[in-house]
């Protein structure tokens, strides 16, 4: 199978600066675009293509990209990283409804409820691993979930209804036409990205890079395995808890049921089906599992059976992803800064 | 005589109703190369285990100068000066070579996650150092050639030379090789003393654990010898290599027959 990561790699590589702005600005110009290319055979049948690039799609690829920092940068299995969304989520609701605080006020605090979240998961968690990890942070996630259903304080299982969208920056965010949404979420997944790589290349990446493979020796070598794990935990909320704000504040209304063990799997599906700890393969693969099922819903209740069918397929045929894990052999250290 | 920098006192551990160590006391001087020999199932690791904090002793204390380091955190205790090679080569096979070094050098960086994401001065600074000083280490330690290289590529031998080019990255104090030339011909033999003699001129103390005798002989200043648990001797190698005690063990004479 032809190998599009190092193919891609190796472009980049070979290329100077110049091609690569360019490229990056064509890819960018591509993606903000696509709100213009609902007429086309990408239109989704029951709701609005555009809508779909923010929710599902755009959603996926944020909470993907964050949940692939605890699970493929740093080894550790989350199976409740969608509570940290709900955190974000209920914050910007229940504060864009009861104070006069609009989503961009919120958003530092939604960020902020979230990484609090991550932290007390990740510091009486942190010391287990592998299976034991992923059963008490899937029971935190459906902790918060029943206790968002059983507060009325917070609307039980109705949830909140009428949070404000975003103001507008010059421009208005409409429910009709949600490209203005959509430019929003592309503008945080960049944000997010630069983030990403900038960790990726430097020492706290190398750090979760060496804990994912052989803890012990991380620790033996120096590495704050602990301290470490917990950044990424409290990274990957911050991530997700940014996400929830927007989602919430684009949604006007939240109910625990958006936040079920389901959507923790998908999101881990995503990474898992792009490629482990490979940022651009966990983009193109939320891309591609938050599109197909609003593209095919004409399977209607089939669509979730046939879903897990092709992926179960496709790990088959390539288990490490679309985009695996570099196995080029180029550090990932900056290029020509002391050699 | 040279002060000693590394200090066990009556270390004694048990797993279970095994001894694996019992009241063992050694002491490495600045700037030796101490060999540490016995059988197989002798201690040999067990003593690294305790010293790098991977276990902690059932009685006993390890002492790096006069600051006893039994129960501090095994990262803590990286920092505070030990590195080590592991018997069963640990490198973290999907980064690079360099990588890998780099990842011991960052023990001595100070940059956290905001200063990394920032791309402060410092952390500016700190990077370069740290690529910089890890190839110094690895065309010192001779495998630099390999530098972009994953480790888990890499040649047997090569793999086996950048665990100690890791561990040196963490700009170690002493220096505790476990088994480094395990699997080697004689001709790797030969190159591997070179780079341990260097590595000790070079102002290390290293603490050896190796089963070829002729290595030894050629390297140590000084050899201890682990059985069962217990040290049965710690002497120049000329001497150890004549104690009938020693000799006994290797050859698994019974005690009360030799
Ligand atoms: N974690 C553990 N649990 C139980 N027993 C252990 C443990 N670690 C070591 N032992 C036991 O302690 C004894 C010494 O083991 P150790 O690995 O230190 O031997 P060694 O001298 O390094 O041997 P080798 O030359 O084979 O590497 C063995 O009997 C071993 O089974
Ligand atoms: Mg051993």
């Amino acid at each position: 199978m032809i190998n599009l990561r190092d193919k891609g790699a190796q472009f980049w590589e070979r290329s100077n600066r110049p091609v690569r702005v360019l490229t990056v600005f064509a890819i960018v110009a591509v993606v903000a675009a696509l709100p213009y290319a609902g007429n086309t055979f990408l239109q989704t049948p029951v709701a609005a293509f555009d809508a779909v690039l923010v929710y599902p799609m755009g959603m996926f690829i944020l909470m993907a990209l964050g949940l692939n920092v605890v699970v493929g940068k740093s080894g550790m299995l989350d199976l409740g990283y969608v509570a940290f969304f709900a955190v974000g989520a209920y914050t910007m609701a229940i504060l864009g409804t009861r104070t006069g605080l609009n989503t961009w006020e919120i958003m530092p605090i939604g960020i902020a409820a979230a990484m609090f979240a991550g932290v007390l998961l990740a510091i009486p968690t942190l010391r287990l691993r592998g299976d034991y990890l992923a059963i008490v942070t899937l029971g935190f996630g459906e902790i918060v979930r029943v206790s968002a259903l059983n507060s009325e304080a917070i609307g039980g299982a109705l949830g909140i209804a009428g949070v404000p969208f975003p103001p507008g920056l010059g421009f208005e965010y409409q429910l009709l036409d949600q490209k203005y949404f959509y430019w929003t979420i592309v503008v945080m997944i960049l944000l997010v990205i630069w983030v990403i790589r900038r960790l990726t290349v430097r020492r706290p990446g190398r750090a979760w890079e060496s804990i994912r493979q052989d803890e012990d020796a991380a620790e033996l070598m120096g590495v704050s395995t602990y301290k470490y794990k917990i950044w990424a935990f409290v990274f990957g909320a911050a991530i997700g808890g940014g996400a929830g704000v927007f989602y919430a504040s684009r949604s006007m209304v939240i109910a625990p049921d958006n936040f079920t063990l389901n959507t923790s799997i998908l999101i881990l599906a995503c990474v898992v089906f792009g490629g482990m700890g490979n940022i651009w393969g966990v983009i193109v693969g939320a891309a591609i599992l938050g599109y197909l099922p609003d593209r095919f819903r004409f399977l209607s209740d089939a669509r979730l059976l046939l879903f897990g069918l092709v992926l179960v397929v496709f790990m088959n045929l390539r288990p490490e992803g679309i985009l695996p894990r570099k196995k080029r052999e180029k550090a990932i250290v900056k290029k020509g800064s002391g050699a | 005589m040279a002060k000693t920098i590394l200090n066990l006192k009556n270390l004694t551990i048990k797993f279970g109703g095994v001894t694996a160590l019992n009241s063992v006391n050694l002491e490495l001087k600045e700037g030796e190369i101490l060999a540490l020999i016995g059988p197989n199932g002798a201690g040999k690791t067990t003593v690294f285990n305790l010293i790098t904090g991977v276990y902690k002793p059932t009685s006993g204390n390890v002492f790096l100068g006069d600051v006893a380091i039994d129960g501090k955190k095994r990262h803590h205790i990286t920092k505070l000066g030990i590195a080590r090679t592991f018997q069963n080569i640990r490198l973290f096979g999907d980064m690079t070579t360099l990588e890998n070094v780099i990842t011991g050098t960052d023990v001595r960086n100070k940059v956290g996650l905001i200063g990394s994401i920032l791309g402060t001065p410092r952390s500016r600074r700190e990077e370069k150092a740290s690529i910089a000083k890890a190839h110094e280490i690895l065309k010192f330690i001779g495998i630099d050639e390999y530098a972009d290289r994953l480790a888990k590529n890499l040649p047997y031998g090569v793999q086996r030379r950048l665990e100690i080019a890791r561990a040196l990255g963490t700009e170690p104090k002493i220096l505790l090789l476990d088994e480094p030339a395990a699997g080697f011909n004689p001709q790797e033999k030969v190159e591997l003393a070179a780079i341990i003699k260097k590595i000790r001129d070079a102002g290390y103390t290293i603490l050896l654990i190796e089963h070829d005798m002729s290595l030894i002989m050629g390297i140590s200043d000084r050899v201890v010898v682990l059985d069962f648990g217990q040290k049965i001797a710690d002497d120049l190698p000329s001497v150890v290599q004549n104690d009938p005690q020693v000799i006994a063990a290797y050859l698994g004479v019974p005690e009360d027959a030799s």
